[in-house]
């Protein structure tokens, strides 16, 4: 290991090169172009007309819509995120049991994990559709409604109906991951438990959540990073519509930047969800670094 | 479970029963709806089955519009993409999974983050520099993005999958002369297949799957992968349900099918690689 040649150390940077330049070239550069772009006086036609300063960022939280949007985006991460993993949650401890059908169950689970959110979007457009859609159609049937409900009626209605979306499409990777810590478990654990008259409760508390909570946290922090980023729910089913109250960060900044022309505001809110996301990570890197503090 | 209570097996089964209503009833109604005629569809007594069977729509919209070009689209990136993203993650996660240099965890810790990128935020950026690149419009393009926006998790996939490998194999190859590429390509790279297997797949699915990009990026009908081009059905006053979900089915099932094959090793990498860290 000491007299290593200078090929020889370079050697696992090649091993990475691939990878590490893909990667720079398709993420890096973007991410800078953001934050050049988020501090730049840009024209209608995208060409950068200089230095501006946070003159973008005075302009998109000076908009009354914003605080809306970061508080829309604050629910929707928060209820998706949240409700799906306590839905997850308790799905993964069920197809944990042994029962008739689980091998069923268990792949039914997969589908809306594996259904491309676009087309699960319009599903739910159209199941939702106040004039013709399936669910009014059912619900008509069976007799449960005597006459078609406009389900997007307000704006809160139709945010309701998003972030259901929203869960819908999470819970199956969080059941999985709770599926696979379960799996992890001894069940001479349980049996111990049992043996010294360990109720329900007990197990779960002690024995359960325990173990199956360094699966639970990846589950969640991807989680959070996906739902705060997730894009085409919403764009597909509102736009941010009425009157931009439905939007979060991403489809508002989309809608800046490749509808109304304003790269340099976009850029700016995107800058503003790095921020975002930034403070999450440093949080749960703090967590996580204590908490190992404390195991060793 | 002999010993389970009635009670407790009937609340089971409802809970069961429930989840599965819920999570078919989107396809049952997606495979419903492309079995209908345009006149049911906004009839004004609407049935939930529909009345005359419409199968000719399944053949119909391969003329309706250039559906067939959308798959071939999507083929096309996904495959290139996942390609690609094994070809770079490969050497990367080997390099991080066996051998020892400075700054490992600087770059361990560089590709955990850059998960919090998502394309949809990079999205002013990406655009800029993919016109810079003269890519927009191009297959090559979305191939390029998407396989870098795999690497994260194709890395953390398959360094976890490298790391659940005892080197002892590698090791005994190379005292037998053996290089290292030839060890990682001989021995280690057949053991690790599943796990290899799982990652082709997923990076696939997400790439077959990924629609912001391609929304941005492809303006051009003829370079449309399915997600984007299901959209010509969607009309500014008319929707052709019908033929929207047909063709969403033929995006849809072939996906299931390859995630219903990879789930247990998926889940299992996934939570593993990353706890182990």
């Amino acid at each position: 290991m000491k007299n290593r040649s200078p090929v020889k150390r370079l050697e696992p940077y090649l091993w990475m090169l691939p990878s590490m330049a893909l990667m720079c070239v398709m993420i890096v550069i973007p991410i800078v172009t953001v934050f050049r772009l988020a501090m730049s006086k840009i024209s209608k036609a995208g060409i950068v007309k200089g230095f501006n300063g946070l003159d973008n960022f005075k302009s998109v939280m000076a908009s009354p819509t914003f605080s809306h949007i970061l508080l829309n985006t604050l629910v929707w991460t928060i209820a998706v995120v949240g409700i799906s993993t306590l839905l997850g949650f308790i799905l993964g401890m069920v197809l944990n049991q042994p029962f008739k059908g689980r091998k069923f169950v268990r792949a039914v689970v997969v589908f809306p994990w594996a259904t491309s959110l676009i087309i699960q979007a319009l599903v739910w457009k159209y199941m939702l559709n106040a004039d013709y859609g399936a669910l009014n159609v059912l619900l008509l049937k069976l007799g449960i409604i005597k006459e078609y409900i406009n389900w997007f009626a307000t704006w809160q209605a139709t945010f309701a109906w998003e972030c259901w979306v929203g869960i819908f499409v999470t819970v199956p990777f969080v059941t999985f991951c709770v599926l696979s810590g379960l799996q992890s478990i001894d069940a001479a654990y349980y049996e111990a438990a049992e043996i010294d008259g360990a109720n329900f409760w007990h197990k779960l508390g002690n024995i359960t959540l325990p173990l199956v909570r360094p699966s639970l946290t990846v589950a969640t922090v991807l989680n959070i990073i996906y739902v705060f980023n997730s894009f085409p729910i919403i764009w597909t089913m509102s736009k941010g519509a009425p009157a931009d109250k439905t939007h979060t960060l991403v489809t508002y900044l989309y809608q800046l930047a490749f509808s109304n022309g304003k790269s340099g505001e976009a850029a700016a809110v995107s800058v503003i969800g790095f921020i975002i996301l930034c403070i999450c990570a440093g949080v749960y890197m703090v967590m996580t670094l204590k908490a190992e503090g404390k195991e060793s | 479970m002999n010993k389970r209570k009635p009670f407790a097996a009937v609340c089971l089964y409802l809970f069961v029963f429930i989840v599965c209503v819920v999570t078919l009833y989107p396809y049952f109604v997606t495979f419903i709806t492309a079995s209908k005629s345009i006149t049911e569809m906004y009839a004004a007594d609407m049935t939930v089955f529909p009345k005359v069977w419409q199968w000719s729509n399944f053949v119909d919209i391969w003329s309706k519009a250039p559906v067939l070009k959308y798959l071939l689209n999507s083929i096309m990136v996904a495959g290139g993409a996942t390609l690609l993203a094994i070809l770079c993650g490969v050497p990367a996660a080997y390099a991080m999974a066996r051998m020892r240099f400075r700054g490992k965890s600087f770059f361990l810790g560089a590709v955990i983050m850059s998960q919090m990128f998502a394309p949809v935020v990079l999205l002013v950026g990406i655009y800029k520099l993919m016109v810079n690149l003269s890519l927009t419009n191009s297959l090559l393009g979305l191939i390029l993005l998407d396989a870098a926006f795999n690497q994260a998790f194709a890395i953390w996939l398959l360094r976890g999958t490298f790391l659940s490998i005892s080197p002892d194999m590698e090791q005994a190859a190379k005292i037998d002369g053996c290089g290292t590429v030839r060890s990682l390509t001989r021995v280690l790279l057949p053991m690790a297949a599943p796990g290899i297997v799982t990652t082709l797949i997923f990076v696939f699915i997400n790439a077959w799957n990924e629609y912001t990009i391609a929304l941005t990026l492809i303006s051009n009908d003829a370079l449309k992968p399915l997600t984007v081009g299901i959209n010509t059905f969607y009309g500014y006053n008319f929707i052709q349900w019908q033929y929207l979900f047909a063709t969403s089915l033929f995006a849809t099932i072939p996906v299931i099918v390859l995630f219903l094959l990879i789930e247990k090793h998926l889940v299992a990498g996934l939570t593993s690689g990353g706890v182990k860290g």
